[in-house]
């Protein structure tokens, strides 16, 4: 069965004053449907520009999708018209950002957004509307609904605010839903219920999901599978349980061994990857992470290592971690 | 027990409240009470981390113990020399022994300097040595940090995160201070970067014995790096114990709820989650009594009448400071609410 969405070999350009970025370069994902895929990585690796690629955002200029497709349901985005893509984004794909205000308009009311939505899409009455909106808030855990519904986004909280968000993104039951950071803006014990609510919708409603972060707990807890990226290059992909436990790529052994963990004993120093993420107008020939790379071979500085089978998951690496050990 | 002489920073009873104008008068309508009667100890070389979520007071608290607020009350004393009492000029020969790094190392930094400007200034402004020696110092203080010398002619926007972070660092170390406040200085770097800070961190306690207060939103960051850890709740320290008493048995509600939050990086693990109800109170509005009783799911009946006595339910060596009606007892004569919770190791 062909997957829910199929991201193929995608590469998007921006035109800088320095110079023409590739901030992706060959990407490719799929999702099925009901499943959550965690897609991790560091600042500037290119997360968001994937997911708005994906969304039919990428603003142009200065950017473009310079080669690859995107499938969607059997068909191809990349080419579609604007009108095509706004119906599409309303009705199948939705989308949940980091900071909630920007996907709400501070002038209406929260219910008033919500059933504009509904009413846009799901050709429901204004009564309907209103008395699914106040469902669909409880449904995101929101206290008081019917009261709720008629307060304006600053009356809210932030984790409100993102439920809110939530709401709006899940009330046309869309088929995919990307959530660029929906948590890193909010506290620790507002960011569990939002985590546990996303996963319990995708579930319930069986949407597949693409999660973006940057916190690999959160992709511990919630995701089936994750991708890691470096650099515009997803570097390795495979099931949560073999990303954490058996992962081959080094760049993801060494996130996964940097991260400060609550335990009994004391650590004394945190293991690090040495050096930072090389610029991309200035990227180095052959493996990208070759500078930081413990376990670099003479070829990576040559060739472009592709994602290929190695032990458990799909990983981009002349020396993976099953052989190094060797 | 720590002996009196190893502590360097010891708080008692600080208060921060803001005034809240309003009507057309603009007169003071009410406060908010960011930090609402804090005590407690630092010994030297240690840190002192501080959790709590957004909005409970943790930076208020760092900089009303610099003085970058002016506390509304309490009292402040670095190596025996009573901060809230220090005039101007006592103040400025203070801030030698204690300072700050913030968050945001590209908003603290001037862009329009150059690193070398930058780190040269607080040797300036306190007349340390002559230029050659202050030059060396600087060149010293980079390699410390780990940054190459050749940066020290650059500007700030032509740095990553993590190298800006580190001339942050480097700055607040140019005047030997003796005691700095860390404020959420690595939530902003990527993991792979922030480890490499923390260590830097933990390296420059070694070395020159500096003790911190560590403020972090980050619990696995906070344990990572704390001798201590504090968790605050509506301006107030609701529990302090050891970072690994603190994490091995938690005992205030509010305490138990963030740390079950955390998400682990292990998926075999599936967390078990105390779910809060409700978000965090207005500190302009705090509940009576427990000032968590509204969220908290064990919570009795007089929660809201009485505020908890800070309880040492731990040992006198290692003391476990936690303020809570299932912990305290209900008998203790009210004197000051919270006690002093003289850290150990
Ligand atoms: N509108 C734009 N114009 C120019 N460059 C851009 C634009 N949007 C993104 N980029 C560049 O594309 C690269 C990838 O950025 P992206 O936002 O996808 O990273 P990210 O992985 O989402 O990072 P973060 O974790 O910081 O959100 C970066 O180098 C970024 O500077
Ligand atoms: S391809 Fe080579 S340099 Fe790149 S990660 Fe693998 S071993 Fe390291
Ligand atoms: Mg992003």
């Amino acid at each position: 069965m062909a997957a829910l969405l199929s991201v193929e070999d995608l590469c998007v350009e921006f035109r800088t004053d320095k110079g023409v970025a590739r901030a992706i370069d060959g990407v490719s994902l799929e999702v099925n449907a009901g499943e959550t895929l965690g897609l991790v990585g560091e600042s500037g690796s290119g997360k968001s520009v994937t997911s708005l690629a994906i969304m039919g955002l990428i603003p142009s200029p200065p950017g473009r999708i310079v080669s690859g497709d995107i499938r969607f349901n059997g068909q191809s985005l990349p080419g579609l018209s604007q009108g095509a893509y706004r119906k599409l984004r309303g009705r199948e794909i939705a989308m949940i950002f980091q900071e909630p205000m920007t996907a709400l308009n501070p002038v209406f009311t929260v219910g008033s957004q919500i059933c504009d939505v509904l009413r846009r899409h799901m050709g429901l009455s204004r009564k309907a509307a209103r008395k699914r909106a106040i469902e669909l808030l409880d449904e995101v855990g929101i206290p008081a609904p019917d009261k709720r519904v008629d307060e304006y986004p600053h009356q809210l909280s932030g984790g409100m605010r993102q439920r809110v968000v939530i709401a709006m993104a899940l009330s046309c039951d869309p088929k995919l839903l990307i959530a660029d950071e929906p948590t890193t803006a909010l506290d620790v014990t507002i960011q569990a219920q939002v985590l546990d609510l996303i996963a319990k919708l995708a579930k319930d409603h069986g949407t597949a999901t693409i999660l973006i972060t940057h916190d690999l707990g959160v992709v511990a807890e919630v995701c089936d599978r994750a991708s890691v990226m470096y650099c515009g290059r997803i570097v390795e992909t495979g099931d949560v349980g073999d990303i954490f436990d058996r992962p081959e790529h080094p760049y993801t052994r060494g996130l996964i061994q940097s991260i400060p963990r609550i335990r009994d004993d004391k650590l004394g120093r945190l293991p690090t990857i040495p050096g930072i993420v090389p610029d991309l107008l200035d990227l180095p020939d052959g493996c990208r992470y070759r500078d930081r790379c413990p376990q670099a071979l003479e070829r990576c500085g040559n060739f472009d290592p592709r994602l290929e089978q190695h032990g458990n998951t799909l990983a981009a690496c002349f020396n993976p971690n099953s052989e190094a050990a060797k | 027990m720590i002996d009196d002489n190893d502590i360097l920073l010891r708080v008692r009873h600080l208060k921060k409240h803001f005034p809240v104008k309003g009507g057309l008068l603009r007169r003071q309508v009410a406060s908010v009470k960011a930090v609402d009667d804090v005590s407690f100890d630092l010994p030297t070389h240690e840190t002192l981390g501080l959790v709590g979520e957004s909005g409970c007071g943790k930076s208020t608290l760092g900089r009303a113990i610099l003085r970058l607020h002016e506390p509304t009350s309490g009292q402040v004393w670095l190596d025996g020399i009573e901060v809230t009492a220090a005039d101007k000029t006592r103040l400025k020969a203070l801030r030698r022994d204690m300072q700050i790094i913030f968050q945001d190392p590209y908003a603290s930094l001037s862009p329009r300097r150059t690193i070398l400007e930058t780190l040269l200034e607080p040797l300036q402004i306190h007349g340390i040595g002559s230029k050659a020696e202050q030059r060396k110092k600087v060149e010293d203080l980079l390699e410390v940090v780990g940054l190459r010398k050749a940066v020290l002619n650059r500007y700030p926007h032509e740095f990553s995160g993590g190298q800006r972070q580190r001339v942050g660092i480097a700055r607040a170390l140019t005047l030997n201070p003796k005691f700095i406040v860390a404020d959420e200085a690595v939530s902003a770097l990527d993991v792979s970067v922030q480890s490499q800070v923390l260590n830097l961190i933990a390296d420059l306690q070694d070395e020159f014995g500096i003790s911190f207060l560590f403020i972090s939103h980050d619990l696995s960051v906070v344990q990572h790096i704390s001798h201590n850890v504090g968790v605050m709740y509506l301006g107030k320290l609701v529990e302090t114990a050891s970072a690994k008493d603190i994490y091995a048995d938690p005992k205030h509600p509010y305490t138990r709820a963030l740390m079950s939050a955390v998400p682990v990086p292990d998926p075999k693990t599936k967390s078990r989650r105390i779910m809060l109800s409700g978000d965090v109170p207005s500190p302009m509005n705090p509940p009576s009594g427990c000032p968590f009783h509204t969220r908290c799911p064990e919570a009795m009946p007089h929660c809201s009448q009485q505020i908890p006595a800070a309880t040492n339910v731990g040992s006198t060596a290692s003391p476990h400071w936690v303020s809570c009606h299932l912990h305290g007892d209900e008998q203790t004569p009210t004197g000051p609410a919270t006690k002093p919770p003289n850290a150990a190791d």
